[in-house]
């Protein structure tokens, strides 16, 4: 396994390097979003004339980064390109090698990681200083967002699995995908920090899967929770992480006896 | 089949954009000056914008940078109808037609919590609105110009619809290096702004004046930098 690996990564860097542009695009992209968001609490902290709730610009800056920081690091896209591969046919040829298809999306995503964090790091150090962000967080706090990282990076890896699996039985699942999608940026944490989602949308973003991919961890990494809420929130983390495991067993077994590739 | 599936995504899009901006102004009366209804305006004409670029721009594009890259441009060439207009009209993605469509309704919605305009208000966002049309066709005829000399320029199509993405908030709050970019190099803030701007009653004749003048130039400059390109062009039989 580990050297099947090896020899994964070593093509998955020799792949990379031919998409340089590419790349470098991705990583504008990839801040753009956040940047426009922030820029827009910014506006409406001046029309308050100084703050919205406990959130101050340097706050959201704050946000907005940690925001960059998760999205990175938790991305993948093998949703899309596994609607592709049921309709194209081509996860034929990839149930033929002795490897289950998910270890060849895990190292293209390591790849991905390691080639776009040399780009996206001085960029985020210069909106940082743009709008003087705040990070009150304690030695703790950077502690256990390691975990919470991890924990998001993959509840977003299998929960993605999940809703690509429907590919099986609907060819055209990208419409489910961008359904899911929507669905978490409302309440993921994108529009706004979990803390300012007004009324009940706060309490349904807890219960929804999505803000244990994104809000939770960026919450961790600016400080902004107390220990005991960080472990509740890790912990509601872990359950969805197993619940979504779970169901991708039973959906993944499912689907493989319903696969045949269009056209076969 | 397909088509209700796109619609779908399409009113998903669409709808939870509105919430977006609904929670912002959860906490306030006005962002940068702009009032609720005056910024569902402005997200309506987003959608127009980014709408009619996708349904009729942005695949005519694609595929006449495929063509560049084949050499097959050469039967586009032959044709007696301006070479300009053709590949940029010549496929149509007719899902995003809807899109058009939707933003025309969130447009409408912000109008009908808004005070009668008056014909000249009506006029001037029409005017406004084929201006920053022409702005984003000229922006994008001159990005994929490129591709004469570049050959494999997908990526700069990119970099539009990344910037678009922008357009959905007025371009005056942002950082002045965003805000500069996308009033000038890539002027697809002001082709969305100045239009809501007309139906907000922020736009005085001067404003208006502007922007024509700058969409001529803009249409002028991409024409001439068509031809300019069009030289550099050597397809299969040439």
């Amino acid at each position: 396994m580990i050297r099947a690996y090896r020899a994964l990564l070593i093509a998955g860097f020799q792949h990379a390097a031919q998409y340089r542009v590419s790349l470098f695009l991705y990583v504008f992209f990839s801040l753009l979003r956040p940047i426009i968001f922030l820029a827009a609490w910014a506006a409406v902290v001046a029309a308050r004339g100084g703050s919205v709730g406990s959130f101050g610009v340097p706050d959201f800056a704050a946000y907005y980064i940690g925001v960059t920081i998760v999205l990175h690091l938790s991305t993948s896209w093998n949703a899309y390109e596994f609607e592709f591969q049921i309709r194209q046919g081509r996860l034929s040829p990839l149930l033929l090698r002795p490897l289950h298809p998910i270890h060849y999306a895990v190292v293209e995503n390591i790849v991905w990681k390691v080639f776009t964090a040399g780009a996206l790091i001085p960029a985020i150090v210069a909106i940082a200083l743009t709008f003087s962000a705040r990070f009150p967080a304690e030695p703790w706090h950077y502690l256990l967002f390691v975990p919470s990282l991890l924990l998001a990076a993959a509840l977003r890896f299998v929960f993605g699995w999940v809703v690509s699996s429907s590919a099986f039985w609907i060819t055209r699942m990208s419409a489910l995908n961008t359904f899911s999608e929507r669905i978490g940026f409302i309440f993921a944490g994108q529009i706004a920090p979990l803390a300012l989602l007004p009324g009940p949308l706060q309490a349904i973003a807890y219960a929804l899967p999505y803000a244990y991919m994104l809000g939770v961890p960026v919450d961790i990494l600016r400080g902004a929770t107390t220990l005991e809420q960080s472990l509740v929130l890790m912990g509601g983390q872990a359950l969805w992480l197993a619940a979504a495991y779970a169901v991708l067993q039973v959906v993944w077994r499912a689907g493989l006896r319903q696969y045949s590739a269009v056209g076969a | 089949m397909n088509f209700a599936i796109d619609l779908l995504s399409l009113v998903m899009v669409i709808s939870t954009s509105v919430g977006a901006v609904l929670i912002l102004f959860a906490y306030t009366p006005a962002l940068g000056g702009w009032t609720l209804p005056q910024m569902l305006v402005l997200l309506g004409v987003f959608y127009i914008v980014q709408g009619v670029s996708e349904f009729v721009f942005i695949p005519s594009f694609e595929r006449f940078m495929e063509h560049v890259r084949l050499g097959t441009l050469d039967f586009v060439l032959l044709k007696p109808v301006s070479s300009q207009f053709l590949v940029s009209v010549r496929h149509l993605k007719s899902s995003n037609l809807g899109q058009v469509v939707l933003g025309a309704a969130v447009v409408g919605f912000g109008l009908a919590r808004l005070e009668a305009l008056s014909p000249a208000a009506v006029a001037a966002f029409a005017v406004a609105l084929l201006c920053g049309l022409v702005l984003v066709y000229a922006l994008l005829i001159v990005l994929s110009t490129v591709a004469f000399w570049l050959v494999r320029v997908e990526n700069l199509l990119a970099v539009y619809q990344a910037f678009l993405d922008a357009g959905r908030f007025p371009v005056d709050i942002y950082p002045g290096w965003l805000r500069i970019t996308m009033s000038s190099v890539l002027p697809i803030g002001i082709a969305i702004t100045v239009p809501a701007q007309a139906v907000a009653g922020r736009l005085d004749s001067v404003g208006l004046a502007t922007i024509v003048a700058v969409a001529a130039a803009a249409w002028l400059f991409a024409r001439w930098f068509w031809r300019f390109g069009l030289r550099s062009y050597t397809g299969a039989s040439a």
